[in-house]
């Protein structure tokens, strides 16, 4: 065993340089006594010619929690869905307590304790949340439901109340947030008796407050003894909770379980990309006109009013708690959801019939929280999925015109880094950060476009491409469009903002001015009214 | 696998459901006596060409994540309306009227749907009946029978340029379709409701007014089919094909569409029919019961469907690859 670690490092040495050989080496000296519960050696997967993972080896122990790390498409949640048995490898072995295992499905794996938790949520939206958290055990279960009788409901409210989930059993799933569903999923997961716990990026849907809860969460169970392996593109986040780190390049891992306290952020970086990386400062231009301005506008009955503006150029933070009202001010902005009373008014006219085509129409574009189910046309490629909100443009007289469908994104797919950069390739067959590309790129190249209403647009996103979206909103503003930014992500918040609303209970309670610090803004948040 | 040849990917890119039709040629064609001459392609594609056209109606409401059982309703009081027509105006007026009165009925499909939310499977079967009904009405249950014209024959029987008139209207549907599902931006539109109703919506797309077209075009394409059964039976009746909707719904399974939508070509439509349709003509040639040709339609939609969607089993790609994976040495085991 520690002899084909010794090799794991000195192959990875070889080819990456001294710095990645000298790191495998210290992960040696300082890992646990404790014999791994699970092993993965030289794991590959390839989807038809294209290799997904190139060859992975990791190892989780009890107690500890291992951040997998890497750029968007570099074969994290592929890695996931093998061990899980979701899809088959290629290549390679991986062992449970010392022996070989090959999962078949996904309720094998479950069984031997390995509980997933997906990018994509998984829960059954027409289910209550009871029989949510246990839709693993139904799936085993003999006649009766294992949800019945108050000894589960108990059960299912410790397991609520672990994550800090104030939701009652009987809702059906559907009326829930995102961020809520994301808490579920958690929760369901917790409620096995787990040995190892794979989170793929379960704090993308959560705003920092909740995510720290998590956190707090995920450190009780490692020091329960479970293993866990925690995936998200946040290195604040994986510094707070991860004892030790892998990072994937191209399907391969190029750090196998160093220590985080010896890794400096550059080197994971550098790791990630293959060469350094820093974020620039913003240049934000001086706000012009207003262009978009909401008017006593009441979206919940019995709501507040509220009322703001946008200028061009501007771009308007927006920040609440799940469940705040936050999003729901972005749908109506941009069409998507009716207003009770009050009115929206674009360039001073009155916007009214105001139904999400009217919006694109009027050069509205919008990013909604939930990719999945508002966003993608999963059957379809990426360059359809890309061009749905410009077909009219992009057609003559009823036909599509494929060449300049194609041209109106080559640039806009390489500046965002699209990976593969193969605008054919089916939606589903992208990572979840680089299908999150192809829905901003939608929205960037709307005909006319004077609004971006964006939701949460760098979610699950890496740090790389974050930043080339970022380029590409600072851009939006300097070409003179009014953007309204709904984001959980203080950092991205507080670096592109000129004016933040804090939104309680569907009112704005506060606004925060520019060069807010993101502390600012979280205190703000929970502060009382 | 990296350097896999460029062909392969490309044979990918085929229709599944072509083997099975491939296969199904070559077995027919050796086992069942006189398949495999040309009169009898000529009979398989006359004979399916009805099949065919209301196919490709089907093709476009399954593609917008629907369905229709109204279809063989709509072309029995298409044979009736037509038959009145003939019966009392021209034939010009005749093919003129059936060929409305489909669409009508495909316009009140897609308003129920698109417009007043009702399920496609609820809407369709309702008007299944209720058309149903007024055609019987409308005859007092009993067939009507055309004057003979040789002019009204002739979209059933005729031959134009030594080919069969509904073979051309079939061939002349198939490129139409073909173009209109993937060349026009209404196709797209289609293709994109069908994939996810709530993204469309916001990306912008009339997703109502799309459906409702939707159906519509896809009448169109009925109301050929209704016409050429129409000028060839000669007769108006009530129960002219009650089991148009089934067989319609089969090719288009068998083909590869995928029933919960936003997926499928017309390449697949073309080769679903031309199945189902050797397969009748072989139980034909084999004088086996058509009691019969219930039984194997059902067994080979089975067939075709499981074989289609259990992508990796029976791929020699992934074979190769297991196989490999299973004879390479085994790191430190
Ligand atoms: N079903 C599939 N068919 C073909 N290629 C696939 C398939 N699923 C994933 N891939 C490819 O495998 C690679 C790894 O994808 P994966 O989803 O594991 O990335 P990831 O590291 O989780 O990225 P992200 O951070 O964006 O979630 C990508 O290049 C992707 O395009
Ligand atoms: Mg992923």
């Amino acid at each position: 065993m520690l002899l084909s670690r010794h090799l794991c490092a000195a192959r990875q040495g070889s080819r990456d340089g001294r710095c990645l050989w000298k790191m495998a080496v210290m992960s040696e000296q300082s890992s646990p006594v404790e014999k791994a519960v699970l092993e993965v050696t030289e794991v590959k997967k390839a989807y038809g010619p294209t290799l997904a993972l190139s060859g992975v080896d990791m190892n989780l122990y009890p107690g500890q929690v291992h951040a997998l790390m890497g750029e968007n498409g570099a074969g994290k949640s592929t890695l996931v869905r093998i061990l899980v048995g979701a899809t088959q490898p290629s290549g390679g072995a991986f062992r449970l307590n010392g022996e070989r295992v090959n999962f078949h499905s996904v309720s094998d794996a479950i069984k031997a304790g390995i509980v997933p938790i997906y990018q994509h949520l998984t829960l059954f939206n027409e289910l209550s949340v009871l029989e949510n958290l246990y839709s693993f055990d139904t799936a085993t279960a003999g006649l009766l439901p294992p949800y019945l009788g108050s000894a589960a409901a108990e059960t299912a409210k410790a397991s609520l109340a672990r994550v800090g989930l104030s939701v009652s059993l009987e809702q059906k799933v559907s009326t829930l947030k995102l961020g809520e569903r994301q808490l579920l999923e958690i929760a369901r997961g917790l409620q096995r008796n787990c040995a190892v716990l794979l989170l793929d990026e379960p704090t993308a849907a959560l705003n920092a407050h909740e995510a720290d809860r998590l956190l707090e969460v995920i450190r009780g169970l490692a020091a329960e003894g479970v293993a866990i392996l925690y995936i998200s593109h946040k290195s604040d986040e994986i510094r707070k909770v991860a004892d030790v780190v892998t990072v994937l390049r191209d399907g391969r891992s190029v750090i196998c379980g160093a220590p985080l306290k010896d890794t400096s952020v550059d080197e994971l970086v550098n790791a990630m990309l293959g060469h350094a990386f820093a974020v620039v400062d913003k240049q934000m231009p001086v706000p012009g006109e207003i262009v978009l301005e909401a008017k006593q506008m009441v979206l919940v009955p019995g709501g507040a009013p509220v009322s703001f503006a946008v200028a061009a150029g501007e771009v308007l933070g927006v920040i609440g708690l799940v469940g705040s009202g936050a999003e729901e001010i972005g749908q109506a902005l941009a069409g998507a959801r009716d207003i009770l009373s009050g009115s929206i008014a674009i360039d001073g006219q009155l916007a009214h019939p105001y139904s999400r085509r009217d919006a694109v129409r009027r050069g509205v574009g919008y990013v909604p929280p939930d990719r999945h189910e508002d966003g993608l046309f999963e059957l379809h490629s990426a360059l359809s999925n890309a061009s749905a909100s410009i077909l009219k443009t992009v057609s003559k007289f009823f036909f599509l015109q494929r060449k300049k469908e194609k041209a109106s994104f080559s640039s806009r797919f390489q500046a965002l880094a699209l990976n593969p950069n193969e605008p054919d390739r089916e939606i589903q067959h992208f990572s979840g950060g680089n299908q999150q590309k192809v829905l901003v790129a939608r929205n960037l190249v709307i005909t006319g476009l004077r609004i971006l209403v964006l939701t949460e647009p760098t979610r699950g996103v890496d740090v790389g491409a974050r930043d080339k979206i970022h380029d590409a909103i600072v851009e939006a503003t300097h070409a003179g469009q009014a953007v309204v930014l709904i984001t959980t992500d203080l950092e991205e918040l507080t670096s592109l903002a000129h004016r933040t609303l804090i939104v309680r209970n569907g009112q704005i309670v506060r606004e925060l001015p520019q060069f807010s610090s993101p502390d600012d803004v979280a205190l703000a948040m929970l502060e009382q009214e | 696998m990296a350097d896999l040849p460029r062909y392969i990917g490309r044979l990918r890119m085929v229709p599944k459901s072509l083997w099975v039709l491939v296969a199904q040629f070559a077995v027919f064609s050796l086992l069942v006596p006189n398949f495999f001459a040309v009169s009898n392609f000529e009979n398989i594609l006359r004979v399916s060409s009805i099949l065919m056209l209301a196919s490709l109606g089907q093709a476009i409401v399954i593609i917008l994540a629907g369905v229709e059982f109204s279809v063989g309703s709509a072309v029995a009081l298409c044979s009736i309306v037509a038959v009145f027509a003939v019966q009392s105006v021209s034939v010009p007026m005749a093919f003129a009227s059936g060929f409305v009165i489909v669409l009508v009925i495909g316009a009140i499909n897609g308003t129920l749907i698109a417009y007043a939310k009702l399920p496609p499977f609820l809407a369709t079967l309702a008007m299944l009946m209720l058309v149903h009904g007024v055609a019987s009405l409308a005859v007092g249950g009993l067939p009507i029978e055309a004057p003979v014209s040789e002019s009204f024959y002739w979209m059933g029987r005729g031959k134009a340029f030594g080919i069969p008139v509904p073979i051309l209207l079939a061939a002349f549907g198939l490129v139409v379709h073909y173009i209109l599902l993937s060349k026009t931006t209404f196709g797209r539109q289609i293709y994109l409701v069908g994939s996810n109703e709530r993204a469309a919506h916001l990306s912008g797309i009339a997703v109502n007014r799309i459906k409702f077209l939707g159906y519509v075009a896809a009448a169109g394409f009925v109301a050929v089919s209704g016409l050429i059964l129409t000028s060839r039976v000669a007769s108006g009746q009530p129960n002219l094909i009650p089991n148009l909707p089934f067989e319609t719904i089969s090719a288009c399974a068998v083909g590869g569409l995928s029933l919960a939508g936003g997926r499928g070509s017309t390449l697949q439509v073309l080769v679903g029919v031309l199945i189902i349709a050797m397969l009748n003509n072989s139980i034909v040639l084999l004088n086996l019961p058509t009691a019969f040709q219930l039984a194997v339609l059902g067994f080979v939609i089975i067939a075709a469907v499981v074989f289609q969607t259990t992508p990796d089993r029976f791929s020699f790609l992934s074979m190769r690859a297991a196989f490999a994976q299973k004879t390479k040495p085994q790191g430190d085991a």
